[in-house]
């Protein structure tokens, strides 16, 4: 007998509704996802990009404050590297020969008294225009990587192992549906999503604004943590019930996971495939005109290789060099050398017509549109109908996967 | 008050693929413990990963019980299922026996209206069993609550439930009181007893209460005596045989058919009746009808 045995007691208390069910499930779900040593190194891993970002964020407000952006400006163009990593170099480059207040006249927000910038730049436009491209970048490249790493890790087991352990009848034989168990699920790799990409992209925000000249900057730049926020969601979405689609879609959590990254892989091959496929052709078709026109050029709407934004006119016969050193980049070797973050941090001026077919390229563009890179409707359109059908077969296998034993 | 209504189901079908495992089912069920003999169950299920008490917490949680609440009814109710300290232990390491509490605890730990257990004394040895069943009727007796067990133990259904209901093939084929269910069609009386229980039974026909050995082997020496009811007029008489007998008798009570009897006769009547319909005229020209 139990020292604290006092037998069978009624219990008359107020229960919670429901929709209490989902913040259990999320919470029991974290707490035992947890418990994995390789998830807490995945997430702990995760912050370490944002502290590579914070040096360009870090370069760049420097630059501002000490008067040296028209310096950096030229530095860039010239192909340095200006914050170890190349990313600031990168971006700068491009974004002072795209920022809209060029050649309007300044809006600096700098301090009274401080020793003016450049009449030409508008300090304000230009790190609105910075920080959206690196805060884009650090979403688009390490983290949507890591996030689809420890979405594998985790999501796979989240509904197989309840098939496996015959657990849904917990859930399903007490007050708990389909639509609860399904975002209770969501929320814990929604968590993740948190952990991995809003919280560090809000960090990065919090730190541009602390080293910034002025305080008054994180007004400026109001909008760029909702749209990081916002990003995160676009990201977390289809990834999330793409991932637990599968988890439903088994009882072997392994075979889930093979499924998620065989998908997250194939369709990157075959995004790079084609896209490579196009580029030689548009490359073949160039050199057949050029060869028949006398090398005309068709600027923006032309391929990579072509300067994007005129300019770099000025620069031609330099960037020509460069250029060919640099595998056909204009904008100096740093671009080229860092062709994956100028393509994630949205400065390819080519459409990329094949994103739709990969998620990761899919993603990205959706991201780019919510931070205001990628407006253009031809890009956007496909990959957000793209996304949206996968998120709608998810759902809908999901719902019929969750409680099949309950109907086999 | 909600509590006092039963719980109904009226016309129930269920189909697992061509399957029909209920078919227009209707049952009323009232507080108290029924068994319920057919089908098979799902087995047992928990969320690896999780002790015990974690287990019967999440299952309360689940249920609506706030966070701190959750956890000391879990505990209270894994004591009263007499879990000891493996309630600390994963679930998937805990033995059958101890993982049967903690599905149990689970099941009760929000206090439900209604329990539905799928064969509770499963992996559980004798104390426990009796202890489990105690609980069981504890939950029906004490607290009200409808508990509907189904198992294939007949002589648990025996010994707790107030009603059975024996489903076959998709229908109800019988359901009531066990006492009346398990009534023999001519009442009688069972003797049991120590000695010569042949001789007590050839000697109670000989002076007029006719008695017959039943559940005994050929040498009459064990096994029981059916008779007719003595009634107070003639019980002497079954106490003077038995002394000249030489048989000691140790009870004697109205007799009852034992379930499994009554649960095979009603499976062959169901498969019998099924049989009948199949091969009627009227299913036959369904059937061959395009």
């Amino acid at each position: 007998m139990p020292l604290h045995d006092v037998g069978y007691r009624p219990w008359r208390g107020e229960r919670l509704g429901s929709a209490a069910a989902i913040g259990v499930i999320a919470l029991t779900g974290i707490k035992l996802a947890w418990t994995s040593r390789w998830l807490r190194r995945m997430v702990f891993f995760a912050w370490s990009p944002a502290l590579v970002f914070a040096m360009s964020f870090f370069a760049f407000e420097q630059a501002i404050d000490e008067g040296r952006l028209v310096n950096m400006r030229e530095a860039a163009r010239a192909g340095r590297n200006l914050d170890g990593v190349g990313m600031l170099g990168t971006v700068l480059a491009d974004t002072l020969g795209r920022t809209p207040g060029y050649a309007k006249g300044t809006r600096a927000v700098r301090p009274a008294g401080a020793p003016p910038v450049d009449p030409k730049i508008d300090v304000a436009d230009t790190r609105r225009v910075v920080w959206s491209r690196l805060l884009l970048a650090f979403m688009r490249v390490p983290q949507a990587v890591l996030l689809a790493v420890v979405i594998g890790l985790v999501a796979p087991t989240l509904v197989s192992r309840d098939l496996r352990a015959k657990a849904w009848l917990v859930y399903f034989t007490r007050p708990v549906g389909r639509l609860e168990y399904i975002l209770g699920k969501a929320a814990i790799l929604g968590v993740l999503v948190a952990a991995i990409t809003v919280l560090p992209a809000l960090a990065l925000w919090l730190m541009g604004v602390l080293v910034s000249p002025s305080i008054w900057v994180a007004v400026d730049t109001w909008d760029l943590p909702l749209k990081a926020v916002a990003a995160s969601v676009v990201l977390a979405v289809p990834t999330v019930l793409l991932a637990l689609a599968y988890s439903s879609a088994t009882a072997e959590s392994r075979i889930a996971s093979f499924a998620w990254f065989a998908t997250w892989a194939a369709c990157w091959i075959a995004h790079s495939t084609l896209t490579t496929a196009a580029m030689v052709a548009a490359s073949r078709q160039a050199e057949v005109a050029d060869a028949s026109g006398g090398g005309q050029r068709e600027g923006r709407t032309g391929s990579w290789g072509e300067d994007p934004f005129g300019d770099l006119e000025e620069d031609r016969s330099v960037t020509a060099r460069q250029s060919s050193s640099a595998g056909g980049y204009p904008g100096g070797g740093l671009r080229g050398r860092f062709r994956w973050l100028s393509k994630a941090a949205g400065m390819d001026p080519v459409i990329d017509r094949w994103a739709w077919l990969s998620p990761y390229h899919a993603l990205g563009v959706m991201q780019a549109w919510i931070f205001g890179i990628e407006t253009r409707p031809q890009a956007v359109v496909p990959s957000l109908v793209s996304l949206a059908l996968v998120s709608l077969v998810a759902v809908i296998v999901l719902l019929n996967r969750i409680d099949a034993p309950t109907r086999a | 008050m909600l509590d006092d209504l039963p719980v109904r189901l009226d016309g129930v079908v269920k189909r697992y693929g061509n399957r029909t495992v209920l078919d227009g089912v209707s049952l009323e069920f009232t507080p108290g413990v029924t068994g319920l003999l057919g089908p098979n169950g799902a087995g047992k299920c928990a969320v690896p990963g999780l002790s015990g008490v974690e287990m019967v917490r999440y299952a309360a949680r689940l249920c609506g019980l706030p966070g701190t609440e959750s956890l000391r009814r879990a505990h209270e109710v894994l004591d009263w299922c007499d879990a000891g300290q493996e309630r600390y232990r994963p679930v998937e390491t805990l033995s059958v026996g101890t993982r049967q509490k903690v599905a149990f605890a689970a099941a009760i730990v929000h206090d439900p209206r209604m329990v539905i257990l799928d064969e509770p004394t499963n992996g559980l040895d004798p104390l426990e069993r009796r202890a489990m069943l105690g609980r069981l009727v504890t939950l029906a007796r004490d607290h009200g609550k409808t508990v509907l067990v189904s198992t294939h133990v007949l002589p648990d259904v025996q010994s707790i439930c107030d009603r059975v209901i024996v489903l076959a093939r998709g229908r109800v084929r019988l359901t009531g009181a066990i006492e009346q269910l398990t009534r023999p069609a001519t009442p009688a009386h069972r003797l049991e007893g120590d000695g010569p229980l042949a001789d007590l039974a050839r000697l109670l026909t000989v002076r007029g209460l006719p008695a017959r050995m039943v559940d005994g082997d050929e040498s009459g020496a064990t096994g029981a005596i059916l008779l007719e009811p003595p009634g107070s007029d003639r019980i002497g008489l079954v106490w003077a045989s038995a002394r000249d007998a030489g048989v000691v008798i140790r009870s004697l009570e109205p007799a009852a058919r034992p379930l499994e009897e009554v649960f095979v006769q009603t499976l062959r009547d169901a498969e019998a009746a099924d049989e009948t319909s199949r091969g009627a005229p009227g299913q036959e020209v369904a059937h061959a009808a395009p």
